[in-house]
């Protein structure tokens, strides 16, 4: 210790001290117990194992693409919560506010941007989150249930980004709300009820964007922030990361009356089969403090920085005053329901109401249908051909559509090619 | 629930089955009520947007054979003789506001056609344009309810003035 910087020494005597022990309880861990004392006395690390294994510190396996997604949401929980301190949810207001944070507010416009962009790149992370998470089988026992909390979490994600979408009521806000919001009309007998108490009204109006803000600052987030519990939770709970070398460790339950009466039994005898020691050997093992933790840091500081270089150099769009009589041309909803968009212009029903009814219920049910367990923990694993295969088809497909949606549509929803010309936005009238 | 019961045996009192099962739906009961509750509650009762009922105007402010686009209500008003209609101009497919073109209507948005009669001709939208019925308020006015549709062939007829 006496080799360290001044300021760990200084944290060291601290955290040594008589209020520092009383705040931390253990100081920066000299020994292994205290590397396991680290996690287990912080309530912001104790979701996580005092051991981990070597496979789930890998890059290379799970890209890290859930912990940028969480990070992602804690940084639009702190810029949100800026934000909301200038924000007032009324029509005839909420213009002019976005404009103040733009011109007035120090630092607002950053703020704003940063906010704009950590939600942009939420939906693709999660998104990519989800595929990494189906390419490398990770859904399957006894993760089936997380894979449903994940999907959940997914489109929370969608409806977080979408409540949002509308609150600088500008032009892009009110017509991207108007014409999503028509798609969920659509759905089959409760879709115009649902539209109907979504806008709390006909039309995109103060009701919408009351309804809309109350459930971006606080219902979703807080339902968010339950599931993201919940889904952390039970990685660690279901033997955390999925390895290759997992695939025969499930043990047997004892059914429940089979145990005899008189017997008292300790907790580790009655925990489930996967419980994180299973199957483990120690070598296979490292602390996570420093292991864990250290890289978890360094992956928040990198996403931080993408975030801030992003909305340092580009800005948050902001178009003119939303005007209920003017459609812009083309109208488009937000960019990953474009590919939705792009399906509800061939049929409504079919584009608006099957299709994606269909993804939705195939991707819940996913773990309960693909059972086999061969090829668990490894990249597009020989035995999972099929079903990779059918998963890239549905992503390529939705990937195509909503490019067309984004780039290839113009005025009247017109075929256009993004090289030849910008797309001229014209007038509705 | 009794813990001098045996384990793993299903041996419940019929005061224990009454009790649970009460408690069951008690607590069902409660839980679909509040849930029930809390949807009707979201429901708005009043709603503060314009009247769908609106004056368009006199007769005699559209010219015979005129097709007018009111902005504000988004209608067309359309005359032909002494007969007047009046057409939504919010597209069926995803609420955006339909043009007049040369002949029939054009959504700007996703690209639907809509005839004269605001019957689909092409694109995506899912049924034609609404006609809303037209009276006469008792100033004279042309009296449009736009909550109420009607059939594309309805007209108000007026009597030609001498």
């Amino acid at each position: 210790m006496m080799n360290a910087p001044f300021l760990t020494r200084l944290w060291q005597k601290f955290t040594r001290s008589r209020v520092g022990r009383s705040i931390f309880r253990v100081g920066l861990p000299q020994s292994n117990l205290e590397r396991s004392q680290a996690m287990t006395s912080s309530f912001l690390l104790h979701i996580q194992p005092a051991k981990v294994h070597k496979h789930s510190l890998k890059a290379g396996y799970s890209l890290g693409l859930g912990l940028i997604s969480l990070y992602l949401f804690i940084i639009l929980i702190g810029t949100g919560v800026l934000l909301m301190f200038y924000y007032v949810p009324s029509t005839a207001s909420a213009y002019n506010t976005m404009k103040d944070l733009q011109f007035v507010v120090s630092a607002g416009l950053l703020v704003r941007n940063m906010h704009r962009w950590a939600a942009h790149l939420m939906v693709l992370f999660v998104l990519l989150h989800l595929c990494r998470v189906f390419y490398t089988g990770a859904y399957k026992r006894p993760r089936e249930f997380n894979w449903v909390i994940g999907v959940g979490l997914f489109l929370l994600t969608l409806g977080l980004s979408f409540t949002g979408y509308l609150l600088p009521w500008d032009q892009l806000a009110f017509w991207a709300i108007t014409v999503g919001t028509n798609i969920a009309g659509y759905a089959p007998v409760i879709g115009a009820k649902v539209k109907y108490v979504l806008l709390g009204g006909n039309i995109v109006g103060q009701e919408a964007l009351t309804r809309f803000y109350a459930l971006h600052v606080i219902v979703l987030p807080t339902l968010a922030l339950l599931m993201v519990g919940v889904h952390l939770w039970r990685v660690r709970k279901d033997g955390g990361l999925s390895r290759p070398d997992e695939a025969g460790e499930v043990v047997e339950q004892i059914p429940p009356g089979q145990l005899p009466v008189n017997k008292s039994y300790g907790l580790m005898e009655l925990a489930r089969g996967t419980s994180p020691q299973v199957g483990k050997n120690p070598e296979d093992e490292v602390f996570s403090w420093p292991h864990l933790v250290f890289r978890e840091i360094l992956l928040f500081l990198l996403v931080t920085a993408v975030v801030l270089f992003l909305a340092i150099f580009w800005n948050a769009p902001l178009e003119e005053f939303a005007n209920p009589i003017h459609p812009p041309n083309p109208a488009k909803a937000p960019w990953y329901f474009l590919g939705l968009q792009e399906l509800v212009s061939y049929s409504a029903f079919w584009g608006g109401v099957v299709i994606p009814g269909l993804l939705v219920t195939a991707l819940l049910l996913l773990p309960y249908l693909d059972r086999k367990r061969a090829g668990v923990g490894r990249w597009f694993a020989r035995e999972r051909v099929v079903a990779n295969s059918i998963f890239t088809l549905c992503l390529l497909a939705a990937i195509v559509f909503t490019v067309i949606g984004t780039l290839f549509r113009g005025p009247n929803w017109d075929w256009v090619e993004p090289w030849r010309q910008p797309p001229a936005i014209t007038e509705g009238h | 629930m009794n813990p001098s019961a045996p384990q793993g045996q299903n041996n419940v009192s019929r005061r224990g089955f009454l009790q649970l099962t009460f408690g069951w739906l008690a607590g069902i009961f409660a839980i679909a009520l509040s849930a029930a509750g809390a949807v009707r509650f979201l429901v708005p009762n009043v709603l503060f947007e314009a009247s769908q009922v609106f004056k368009a105007g006199k007769p005699d402010d559209f010219p015979d054979g005129s097709v007018t686009f009111l902005e504000e209500e988004r209608v067309f008003l359309v005359r032909q003789g002494n007969t007047y209609r009046c057409l939504s101009a919010i597209c069926t497919h995803l609420g955006c506001t339909v043009n007049r073109a040369e002949k029939g209507y054009h959504c700007p948005c996703h690209g639907s056609i809509f005839d004269d009669q605001g019957s689909v001709k092409s694109g995506p939208a899912p049924h034609a344009l609404a006609w809303f019925q037209v009276t006469l308020s008792k100033d004279s006015r042309l009296l449009v309810d736009k909550n109420r549709k009607v059939a594309a062939d309805k007209y108000l007829v007026l009597p030609t003035k001498a």
